[in-house]
């Protein structure tokens, strides 16, 4: 009965008296053709070229691309990034989502506008600042080069732009959830005896999951994908600090186009995935805003 | 007052204390060095870093297109968010899940599949080549990869307002005797109104920050075709790290004024709609 | 008249939530339009309001027909629960919206708006926002501005639903205070029967997207038609009773009664007796109303005012006197004492009563309650628990008794039980069926449902009668049952011939006829349908035609009943024959 309720009310619109206008039709069709016009061109024509320009000389090149040892080092380089980078962001989500959302304290306004910062940033500037503290020329600079240490042009480097610039994904998801979701539950197992790690894992944890799994996955596609922060740290170095979205830039430019794309076609792979994984979430139940 | 108000959920001092030690070493720290880098310059060499005919150049470029790509975005989000709120048609909710595709889409991978499709040769380019619109290396190519990047903060900031437009609102209006398009101009569209603005606004500041995907597309000629980030990047390759960080902060500045007005256009929406909760 | 509502049908996928609604609203009128959620009323309200289209009917709004008119030039003014004010305009500019679109001057709206914001109390609020306002105030705000281009018709949707009872109550006066004012039709969708109590002239109650009674609001508390607003109408004892030519048996006491059976002979009827009207005593003498039996005090709950019992009736005795129940005799009585009464005989739960009732009220309705019959006690339990039958039982809050007749069927076997039947009597579909329904019939019984082993709720009845004699009962027990189920009637006029025939006019009348009587007897729509031949074969065709379907057959001579009837009584569709005239 309530389905049928429900799907009335979408009919019920279209069936109002007097409503059966040419004006309403010409408008629909108006608004349903620029989107998807817009869309095509903007959109849907870039991602499909990513996979035609990458199989353009046939599947076999096509996977021959994988088998250069630089593109290799720089598959490996960039998950190992990932891998290091979304567990440390994603210990401060939760740190951060819960001290924000469970207590009231002066200045917390401050504190979220702060954690949501790197997002309002240049990725060329979250980059910099890196440089400015440990390059050469840079306030460590003298100090690590003593020491004979490199952050920068090197692997340190890339983890903490990477780790600045998806700093604020996972807490920025469970703020807002953990907010709405309120304090009762957590309050509800403390006077019933629950410690504070256990109230955590078995009370917030499972209510917030799908809230973190879709942090932790907007994070993870922002880590592989990041380009600028990491562009300017990296230095450049191909086969040992060259990423996954750097070693397209060195392949585009040498006018490997095929190498390029290939690479380009796992990034975008990756990012059809997140998409999918996100609207999986959704699905769940768990919306945005 | 005190800091804080008694609570009996613990863990407090953990969370709190490591999330603004983390915030410190990995964002405020680094950002002080910005401008502490910034602010050690002699006055005279900042004003002529900052103000030199190519910065100025950037500028018009970086800022120009930005707020053109965050125009078109205002107009093509609302019309994109409208038909996927309103209207039913088949491949609604694929293009609905697509619209995030520039988020989730590392920029190094748009900027080559956008120069590619709009260069002289490509899909698009060579139909508007005869026509003697070049849009691969001009302005025009910077605006259109601002524009793929920033549109999914419109679509998706109008979306919810939409949604948030009670039917009842409209049906209101219409036993008062609106018709449809006065009842859109007079209710719907001052009602989503501030979620224009904001995603205007976030639009905007994103584009004015993008680097991956314009850099492939622009073409990087000075004064003509370079991007404020790109200065940016050359100013460090050449280790004149105070250049880079005067110009970075006017960036900077520029940002902080952006979350200004974003935080205040939300606060003005939400004023308008406490009444709603009660 | 200012509303005509005429045959108005909603489907929603197919289902109708509104379904068949006639209805006059006079000048001046406030009318309640009063149901459960999902009873329709709603969706009527829309559609008198244009904000939604009608399937099929009439609407008029002052005698001008509006039903294909667009919702804002049918000038009404509708207030929704949520208010739905424009929260970026201030007080005033709400109000003027509607003076605005039609380009009234800026000084008459002004003094409109004054007009207005003096007629409901919030004087001096202009040019505040929405959000700055309280819900009752926020309500208030939403009535001014549905009257600002002065509608001919004020329409409300539960208005107080989202508002605490207090500030309710207020709001409840100020609305009743503008409508006598301007003196404006009103129609109000509420689910809240004091509210309806409190407001309306007159009160529609709505079910299963059926108008099922109109009437003033005492009328319908005190004498109503169908068990659904009895019980919907506060809180009601259904007893079920006999009617004897001396009046109505009710337990051990007759009570006078004006619709006596004239002629007929005793059948069963179901009375409504309201808590108020149940008196209790030590013992029967203490009594000053008629006994209806003894009982034991379950529960006693204080409430203030008043104080409510539940009694229980001894399950030997007195089992299937209460109509509502699950049939076992647990089923208790409801009791609302005053003060006084409480001061005069104190009860503690576990004591031993006499109970008297005051005041009796008969319901028309020709079903009262089930008894599934079958030759073995243990087949007689299993059909008592088909489905479909205790739905239809749960539905119209009565019971399902059984009866077992060991030689149900055999032609010259004598009844086992007591010599009368009464209710409707359920026996098993199937090949035996034709035989035991003529047995039952030829030994009394009045109603008799043939049962298929898996038969669903129909989606359509089929309503057909031979003999003119069971015309009336036959309309009556058809809209009585579809009350309780949301499907659609059709009459079936059999002629016999083709429609070439002569017989083509005479049996056009007749259908014509039917209808216009179950509209005006029994509030009953129905659709009409006209086949030529003989009457069994097309019934048997139309029967078979599509699935989800039941039939209603009026008879009148047992004659040969077997033989022409047993082909309907083996199939898949329950058949409810109605026998009245010679036994």
């Amino acid at each position: 009965m309530s389905r049928a309720v429900m799907a009335g009310h979408a009919a019920g619109e279209t069936s109002r008296p007097g409503q059966r206008t040419w004006a309403h039709a010409i408008v629909r069709w108006f608004f349903i053709t620029t989107s998807l016009l817009f869309i095509a061109a903007v959109l849907l024509a870039p991602l499909a070229t990513v996979f035609v320009m990458a199989l353009s000389k046939g599947i076999e090149a096509y996977l021959h691309s994988f088998a250069d040892p630089d593109t290799l080092a720089a598959i490996r380089l960039t998950l190992i990034t990932a891998g290091v980078v979304v567990p440390i962001n994603t210990v401060f989500g939760l740190a951060a989502a819960w001290s924000i959302a469970k207590f009231e304290f002066r200045g917390k306004s401050v504190l979220i506008t702060l954690i949501d910062l790197p997002l309002a940033i240049s990725p060329v500037i979250s980059g910099m600042i890196f440089v400015l503290l440990f390059g050469l020329h840079g306030w460590f600079g003298v100090w690590l080069q003593e020491h004979d240490l490199s952050i920068i042009f090197a692997l340190p480097g890339i983890m903490l732009a990477t780790m600045f610039v998806t700093f604020p994904y996972v807490a920025r998801e469970l703020i807002p959830l953990m907010q709405q979701l309120g304090n009762n539950e957590e309050e509800a197992a403390i006077t019933l005896g629950a410690g504070g790690w256990m109230t955590f894992f078995r009370v917030t944890l499972p209510k917030v999951r799908w809230g973190l799994v879709y942090g932790m996955v907007l994070c993870n596609a922002r880590a592989m994908g990041e380009f600028g922060a990491v562009s300017v740290v990296s230095g450049h170095i191909r086969g040992l600090t060259n990423t996954m979205p750097l070693h397209i830039e060195i392949l585009y430019n040498e006018y490997n186009f095929v190498g390029a794309f290939a690479v380009a076609s796992l990034l975008t792979l990756l990012a059809a995935l997140t998409l999918v994984i996100k609207t999986l979430v959704e699905r769940t139940g768990y919306r945005r805003r | 007052m005190s800091f804080r108000q008694p609570s009996i959920l613990p863990g407090f001092g953990l969370t709190f204390g490591f999330t603004t030690v983390f915030l410190s070493t990995i964002v405020l720290l680094p950002l002080a060095a910005l401008v502490l880098a910034a602010t050690s310059m002699h006055w005279g060499d900042f004003i002529h870093t900052v103000l030199s005919a190519r910065a100025l150049g950037s500028y018009r470029l970086s800022f120009g297109a930005s707020l053109l790509a965050a125009s078109i975005n205002l107009v093509f989000g609302f019309i994109i968010a409208w038909t996927l709120m309103r209207y039913e048609f088949p491949g609604r909710k694929i293009i609905d899940a697509l619209i995030d595709m520039p988020f989730a889409l590392p920029t190094a991978v748009s900027g080559i599949a956008l120069t590619t499709v709009f260069a002289q040769n490509g899909w698009i380019g060579q139909y508007l080549e005869p026509l003697g619109i070049k849009i691969a290396y001009t302005w025009i190519g910077v605006t259109l990869a601002l524009t793929l990047i920033s549109m999914p903060f419109t679509v998706r900031a109008v979306q919810p307002a939409l949604l948030e437009v009670q039917k009842d609102l409209e049906e209101a209006a219409e036993t008062l005797g609106a018709g449809r398009f006065y009842a859109f101009r007079r209710i719907i569209l001052p009602t989503v109104l501030p979620a224009i603005l904001t995603g205007f606004t976030l639009s905007f500041a994103r584009a004015v920050g993008e680097y991956g995907s314009v850099i492939f597309i622009a073409g990087n000629l000075p004064m003509k075709t370079e991007i404020t980030p790109l200065l940016i990047v050359i100013h460090l390759e050449q280790f004149d790290y105070q250049g880079a960080a005067a110009l970075g902060l006017v960036m900077l500045v520029i940002s902080f004024v952006m979350l200004l007005a974003i935080n205040l256009i939300q606060a003005w929406g939400r004023r308008r709609h406490v009444g709603m909760a009660r | 008249m200012s509303i005509v509502l005429d045959q108005v049908t909603k489907l929603y996928a197919g289902v109708p939530v509104v379904n068949d609604v006639s209805l006059d609203i006079g000048d001046g009128e406030f009318f309640v339009l009063l149901g459960p959620s999902g009873s329709g009323k709603s969706t009527l309200l829309r559609s008198i309001a244009g904000l939604s289209g009608i399937d099929h009917g009439r609407i008029a709004l002052h005698g001008r027909d509006v039903t294909h008119v667009a919702a804002r030039k049918r000038g009404v003014g509708l207030v929704f629960q949520n208010y739905a004010l424009f929260q970026h305009m201030t007080v005033a500019e709400n109000i003027e919206f509607a003076l605005r679109v039609r380009r009234m001057r800026a000084r008459a709206r002004r003094q409109r708006r004054q007009e207005l914001l003096r007629l409901v109390a919030l004087e001096g609020m202009d040019e505040r926002l929405p959000a700055q306002l309280s819900g009752g105030q926020q309500q208030r705000v939403a009535v001014a501005r549905a009257l600002a281009h002065k509608p001919e018709v004020l329409l409300l949707d539960e208005p107080f639903g989202a508002l605490d009872a207090k500030i309710r109550e207020e709001l409840r006066r100020t609305i009743r205070q503008v409508q006598r004012e301007l003196g404006i039709t009103t129609v109000l969708v509420t689910h809240d029967q004091e509210e309806a109590f409190a407001m309306a002239d007159r009160i529609g109650i709505m079910n299963l997207g059926r108008l099922l009674e109109m009437g003033a609001p005492h009328e319908l508390y005190s004498s109503p038609a169908t068990r659904f607003v009895a019980t919907f109408l506060g809180a009601a004892n259904l007893i079920l009773a006999r009617r004897t030519p001396d009046g109505i048996l009710i337990g051990a006491t007759t009570v006078a009664s004006a619709e006596r059976a004239s002629g007929e002979r005793e059948n069963e009827v179901v009375t409504v007796v309201r808590p108020e009207e149940v008196e209790v005593a030590a013992d029967r003498a203490g009594l000053s109303s008629g006994y209806l039996a003894a009982g034991i005090v379950d529960e006693v709950v204080f409430t203030g005012a008043l104080e409510r019992l539940r009694l229980r009736l001894d399950p030997a005795q007195h089992g299937s006197l209460l109509a509502f129940g699950d049939g076992g005799g647990n089923a208790s009585l409801q009791v609302t004492r005053t003060q006084h009464e409480q001061r005069g005989f104190e009860v503690r739960p576990g004591q031993a009563v006499a109970i008297g009732v005051r005041r009796v009220h008969v319901l028309p309705t020709p079903l009262s309650s089930f008894t599934a019959c079958a030759s073995s006690a243990v087949d007689a339990e299993a059909l008592s628990r088909q489905p479909l039958l205790t739905e239809l039982a749960a539905r119209m809050k009565t019971r399902i008794g059984t009866r077992t007749e060991p030689q149900l069927g055999l032609p010259e076997g004598p009844c086992q039980g007591s010599d009368t039947f009464v209710g409707t009597i359920v026996v098993a579909s199937g090949p035996r069926c034709a035989q035991e329904a003529d047995w039952l019939l030829r030994r009394g019984a009045r109603d008799l449902l043939a049962l298929p082993r898996d038969a669903q709720a129909p989606q359509r009845v089929l309503i057909h009668w031979v003999g003119e004699a069971a015309r009336g009962a036959t309309l009556a027990i058809s809209a009585s049952v579809l009350r309780h189920v949301p499907a659609e009637a059709v009459y079936l006029g059999i002629v016999a011939g083709d429609a070439a025939s002569p017989g083509h006019g005479h049996g056009m009348r007749e259908l014509l006829d039917a209808r216009s009587e179950a509209q005006m007897a029994h509030g009953l729509d129905m659709r009409t349908e006209l086949h030529f031949g003989d009457g069994e074969q097309q019934l048997a065709r139309r029967l078979a035609e599509a699935p989800g379907q039941m039939l209603i057959l009026g008879v009148t001579d047992l004659q040969d009943f077997a033989r022409r009837f047993g082909g309907l009584l083996e199939g898949e569709s329950p058949v409810l024959i109605v026998h009245r005239g010679s036994p």
